[in-house]
């Protein structure tokens, strides 16, 4: 599925996908800490 | 060692001063400054004739001295006490422990041991899922783990009937210190650093425990093993020792009673007369023990008494002695449940006690009791003396008698405490192990040491992570050792590295310990400290400042005995305590570490060639020697937790500083660094009792010859890491500088290189920050320019509005628009997605179908949790969570897990404004739990109320941000970014901030940097005329127009840049108001706090006021209408409170009456009624 979440891998980058069951962990280099990847959505910043 | 670095240091009694009394270094060349004739005279004798002609040349001034002390950083860091101490810990002092307790023996087999032979750390690393990785210090900081390193050891034991061994045996998991010999940033250079996401300039010095940042705070303790001679509180002078051993840690008081000295201690039930106590250690004649104390007529006469009171006790002989101590011996308590202990005689527990407990630092081998006996003798001479002349009385804030205990040494007494209750349980459990008869197989051990790690590595993660540091053996329970370390900007983390803590309790009102002690001196920073009640308790480390570790005796010991002492003893006690019976010769005793080890005739010549084997690098740098001719005695010391600070040596006869200009030249190239200048004897590191025994010169101007022994590298590194980055201190009012000490710890700024990669609770930074115009050299050195907290602001000294009283700053909008203390906020919000005992679990859920925008799911992704880089407003979810309702019962069917069977714990956004999703982290825990951490960042600009500073402790609110068009301006169109009130100068006396602006002016017309380093910088005189030469006025002062009427004003404005750095205390976070809202459940009333949109109190003394004034309607609105009102049924029969106009206790209505009580009044009631008070 295409609009899945996604999800970096903090140590190489890696792009993956998690499903419920899923351990955290990077599937390319084990690490375990995964960064959530930026929205799709169009944001608009405040400008003050 | 070169020849010409160890030129014959004539150390005569000139040289040092003779008095051994407080007097203070700085005072010293303060004096040398007072009489500059006799320097200036030197140069006019030139003319004469003389071989050595050159011994009169004036004293070159080495140009650029200081920059001894970039090099001196490098090679240090600031934090490098707490590493050094660490890795003392880690490499050496564990093993220490380890080989003390080295044997484990079982009661129940005596053929069985375990020895451990080594013990060593590994790397820092983790074992999840069976497999070991390494970790670095960012990934323990995002997934809540503890920076540790497992602990090994080789052990040798019995199995069956043959030894074997085992090498790398877990016992535990330590802590590591960050930039520790064991960590992985060790060594590496700063391209590495960067790669794992560390900051390069971070010092380290803190562990990271449980995901949190903790340091452990250096303690400021009392030295151990030193005589101190005191007065009790009735003003009679006692000496006391605390004694420290491996083993064992006592007091022991020599007390002065109707002119008797007794001892005291703990172990005995009374005090015992001091000549019994010689007596029992075997000096039976009273001649001797005369001899012992001294044979001058004073020592007699003062001592009579107490020799009598051996007679009068019937006490003659070392045996009589012993029984009398044996009646009054506090028994000891058995072990529990310990083996009977065979009964000794009482005199032998008599012997054994004054032996092994009383002064358990001096040693006392096979009861041959003569060292210590000459140990009690020098007590009570010192006492005698200190009757006769009170200069005598030592002072217990005088610095060399402190010691600094840092991170290595209190784990180390953690980590001895837990390795004794690891053997006690290992122990247990082989015994019950081994009382087992029959068994399969051998009983290996190395199996029950592998489940019994957790007792190490949990005991060292809760002290850490608590602060409570509890060692049952020395009965020492002290709480808030470990703080977290605050990273509201760079200098407030380094300004926790170098804080020291007494052990002193705040609520005495003794002045004493918090005064000022002239001995600290260049060791610990004189303005940082805190206002309030933790004055001068808490203190800093000066930018030099070193603190030593310990350093092995042995070795000093042979030096001692081979450059001429010799045994203690060989003497007699007329020898040793030094009569005019024997004139010309001055016995000294020698002390390493506060035990004594012999005796020399020459003094003057022993501290000499001492100094020089340390100078040529044979002994340890930090070994300090030094002469106290008062008490006749030479001091080594090689303990560790002396501080001590670089000075460079001076040669005294010639008076030539041995850091010339060509050592300068070469530093510069880069061919010499720091350690080369302690290892060419040019700089050696003294302590505080070294430097009371030599002569330092603070310039080079002011070196006596044949009397200075060091020179200062550089006076500004008596201020520490917060008092150094004020420009011009030494032009500010003192408490002003204390000002601002604590106030750059909250000014926002650059965090650290990795800032964005943090994740704290709470973090802010500056969005645009600027390295200050006015610098200092110490500001350079800790890195601070590449990490600033604040901004160049062009102030206008006026005043304007009228709403700029009390220091409120008139602030420019457009400086606001583009930009000027900006900052942005980071919060972390965090859950962990549990799972529960019963096989369930929490779950995240997206949200539901349809188009949410807009609604509190708005900012949700179909994984449940928040979008990143989504606006996120108050009140919105960002991460739907929902928590099973059965979470302890079995649960029926695993595979069907019904939606009913969850509720739903959405994490709401809480917050007076709207913010931003800046990164979402998904990790697991250490318990292997999904973490979900959540960053949110906010942008605020500055607003009415939020608080500014400049450098010098001149604190003020925004009181009204005023449009640029209403603004002054100058005649080149310039603005103020802030316009600060005159009246803030006149009291507070901070002409720092005035030569501030002046300096920053100057610079910014040259395009250069200024220098406002303390006790020197750029001179007002040289902006002045660099001010004229840009076409400005002298005194910085500008013509303005006013923004408002368009005319001149009608006075010269003060004018330019000073720095000021935007505080964290904002309005935003605390503004709060409320009409209704949230009530306490039990009392009905409103609740309390902000952060529970609480009420505001009308307090007690509020209301003495209102009931003073007689408002008694206004009373009862505010306290009960507004508060809890409750209506009530009361029977008037019976008192009793009643429903729906029925008395239940009566059975009837006809007295009942309906009224408004506050709520908690009722409560009261009722609760009295449980507690059976009042009918029923």
């Amino acid at each position: 599925m295409s609009d899945d979440p996604r999800y970096i891998c903090a140590e190489c980058g890696h792009e993956c996908s998690l499903s419920q069951s899923n351990k955290i962990q990077c599937t390319e280099c084990g690490y375990r800490v995964l960064y959530k990847k930026r929205t799709k959505n169009i944001i608009q910043f405040e400008a003050r | 060692m070169a020849p010409n670095t160890l030129a014959p240091m004539s150390v005569d009694k000139g040289a040092c001063p003779k008095t051994a009394s407080r007097s203070h270094p700085a005072k010293k060349a303060a004096g040398a400054a007072a009489n500059p004739d006799k320097y200036s005279s030197f140069g006019k004798d030139e003319s004469a004739a003389d071989p050595e002609s050159d011994l009169y040349k004036p004293i070159p001034t080495v140009q650029d001295k200081w920059k001894i002390l970039p090099s001196f950083l490098e090679v240090r860091g600031l934090v490098k006490q707490h590493l050094d101490s660490f890795n003392y810990f880690i490499n050496e002092d564990l093993r220490l422990i380890v080989s003390a307790n080295a044997r484990v023996v079982s009661d129940v087999d005596p053929s069985f041991y375990l020895k451990y032979t080594n013990v060593y750390v590994g790397k820092p690393s983790i074992e999840e899922d069976l497999t070991h990785h390494d970790i670095r210090p960012q990934e323990c900081r995002l997934r809540e783990l503890t920076y540790s390193a497992p602990i090994f050891v080789d052990i040798e034991y019995t199995r069956g009937r043959s030894i074997v061994g085992r090498r790398g045996v877990l016992i535990g998991r330590m802590p590591i210190m960050l930039r520790s010999s064991h960590c992985v940033l060790y060594g590496r250079t700063e391209d590495e650093v960067i790669q794992m996401e560390e900051c390069p300039i971070d010092p380290g010095g803190y562990f990271v425990c449980k995901g949190v940042e903790k340091v452990i705070l250096i303690q400021e303790q009392l030295s151990n093993n030193r005589i101190i001679v005191e007065l009790d509180r009735k003003g009679f002078v006692t000496a006391s020792v605390t004694s420290s051993t491996h083993e064992r840690k006592s007091k022991t008081n020599l007390i002065t009673k109707s002119n008797k000295i007794y001892l005291k201690h703990n172990s005995m039930t009374e005090d015992i007369p001091i000549a019994i106590i010689l007596k029992a250690m075997g000096i039976e004649s009273d001649q001797e023990i005369i001899q012992l104390i001294g044979s001058e007529q004073i020592f007699a006469d003062a001592f009579g008494a107490s020799l009598q009171e051996a007679s009068l006790a019937k006490v003659f002989t070392s045996h009589q002695a012993l029984e009398y101590i044996a009646n009054r011996v506090r028994m000891p308590k058995r072990a529990w449940g310990g083996p009977a202990v065979q009964r000794r005689s009482r005199v032998d527990e008599a012997r054994d006690i004054l032996a092994q407990v009383v002064l358990a630092h001096v040693p006392v081998p096979q009861f041959y009791f003569r060292k210590k006996a000459i140990y009690i003798g020098l007590m009570i001479r010192r006492m005698i003396l200190a009757q006769n002349d009170p200069s005598h009385i030592d002072d217990r804030d005088y610095y060399g008698n402190k010691r600094l205990e840092l991170a290595g040494q209190l784990l180390g007494l953690l980590f001895e405490d837990l390795f004794k209750r690891f053997n006690f349980e290992l122990k247990r459990s082989i015994d019950q192990t081994l009382s087992k008869s029959n068994r399969s197989q051998p009983f290996d051990v190395s199996r029950l040491i592998q489940v019994r790690q957790d007792v190490i590595t949990n005991g060292l993660v809760h002290a850490i992570s608590t602060g409570n540091w509890s060692v049952k053996r020395f009965k020492m329970e002290r709480a808030g050792v470990t703080q977290v370390l605050s990273r509201l900007s760079f200098v407030s983390a380094l300004g926790m590295m170098t804080r020291i803590s007494s052990q002193f309790e705040k609520t005495r009102k003794v002045s004493g310990p918090r005064a000022l002690q002239p001995s600290q001196f260049g060791m610990l920073c004189p303005s940082d400290t805190p206002e309030g009640e933790a004055c001068g308790l808490i203190k800093n480390l000066a930018l030099m400042t070193h603190v030593t570790t310990h350093v092995a005796e042995t070795q000093i010991a042979n030096i001692v005995f081979s450059i001429g002492a010799q045994d203690a003893e060989l003497y007699s006690g007329t020898e040793l305590a030094g009569s005019t019976a024997l004139p010309g010769v001055e016995p000294y005793l020698v002390f390493l570490n506060g035990s004594m080890l012999g005796v020399v005739n020459d003094a003057d010549k022993f501290v000499s060639e001492f100094r020089q084997i340390r100078r040529a690098g044979l002994v340890s740098e930090f070994v300090s020697v030094y002469r106290n001719s008062a008490q006749r005695c030479v001091h080594i010391a090689s303990d560790g937790g002396r501080v001590c600070r670089p000075l460079v040596i001076v040669d005294t006869r010639t008076g030539a500083p041995r850091v010339t200009a060509r050592h300068i030249t070469e530093l510069r190239l880069g061919l010499r660094s720091f350690q080369d200048f302690v290892r060419d004897g040019l700089v050696e590191y003294l302590d505080v009792n070294e430097e009371n025994d030599s002569h330092i010169a603070l310039y080079e101007n002011l070196i006596h010859r044949d009397q200075t022994t060091h020179l200062e590298i550089e006076p500004f590194t008596i201020l520490g890491v917060c008092a150094g980055v004020i420009p011009y201190p030494h032009h500010n009012q003192s408490p002003r500088n204390t000002y601002q000490c604590a106030m750059g710890k909250q000014a926002i700024g650059v965090i650290s290189y990795n800032q964005y990669q943090r994740f704290d609770t709470l973090l802010y930074f500056i969005c645009y920050p600027q390295r200050p115009l006015v610098t200092t050299r110490a500001f350079q050195m800790v890195d601070f320019d590449k990490l600033p907290a604040g901004q160049n602001a062009i102030i206008a000294v006026m005043s304007y509005t009228g709403y700029d009283i009390e220091d409120a700053l008139v602030m420019n909008k457009a400086s606001l628009d583009r930009g000027f203390a900006r900052c942005q906020v980071l919060r972390k919000h965090s859950t962990v997605i549990k799972k529960y005992p019963n096989q369930s679990f929490d779950r995240i859920v997206g949200p539901p179908p349809g188009d949410q925008t807009g609604t509190k799911f708005g900012v949700l992704e179909a994984d449940g949790i928040c979008g990143v880089s989504e606006r996120i407003e108050p009140g919105q979810i960002y991460v739907n969570k929902q928590t099973p309702i059965n979470t302890s019962g079995t649960l029926r069917d695993l595979s069907v897990i019904s939606d009913a069977s969850f509720k739903s714990a959405p994490m709401t956004f809480r917050s007076p404004c709207s913010g931003y999703i800046d990164k979402v982290i998904l990790t697991p825990n250490n318990d292997n739990q999904l973490l979900v951490k959540v960053n949110m960042r906010t942008t605020r600009r500055p607003e009415l109320g939020d608080k500014f500073s400049s450098r010098h402790g001149q604190k003020g609110v925004v009181g009204v941000i005023v449009n640029q068009e209403d603004m002054p301006f100058t005649d080149e169109g310039l603005c103020p970014d802030i316009i600060m009130n005159p009246h803030g100068f006149p009291s507070r006396m901070t002409v720092g901030k005035m030569i501030e602006l002046l300096a920053g002016k100057a610079g910014v017309l040259e395009g250069e940097d200024r220098y406002g380093t303390a006790f020197g910088g750029d001179k007002v005189d040289d902006m002045g005329e660099q001010l004229i030469a840009h076409g400005y006025n002298y005194f910085g002062k500008d013509y303005l127009t006013s923004g408002v009427t368009g005319e001149a004003l009608t006075a010269y404005v003060f004018f330019g840049p000073v720095y000021y750095q935007k505080l964290k205390h904002m309005v935003m976070d605390k503004m709060h108001a409320r009409a209704r809202g949230p009530r306490a459940v039990l009392t009905r009333q409103p609740t309390e706090g902000r952060s529970r949109d609480g009420g505001l109190r009308l307090g007690e003394m509020e209301r003495d006021c209102l009931i003073g004034y007689g408002a008694s309607m206004l009373l009862l609105e505010r306290l009960m209408t507004s508060s809890d009102e409750f209506e009530v049924d009361v029977c008037k029969r019976c008192g009793l409170l009643g429903y729906a106009g029925w008395c239940n206790y009566c059975k009837s209505s006809s007295e009942v009456s309906h009224l408004k009580i506050p709520y908690a009044c009722k409560l009261l009631f009722q609760e009295l009624q449980a507690m059976n008070i009042g009918k029923i």
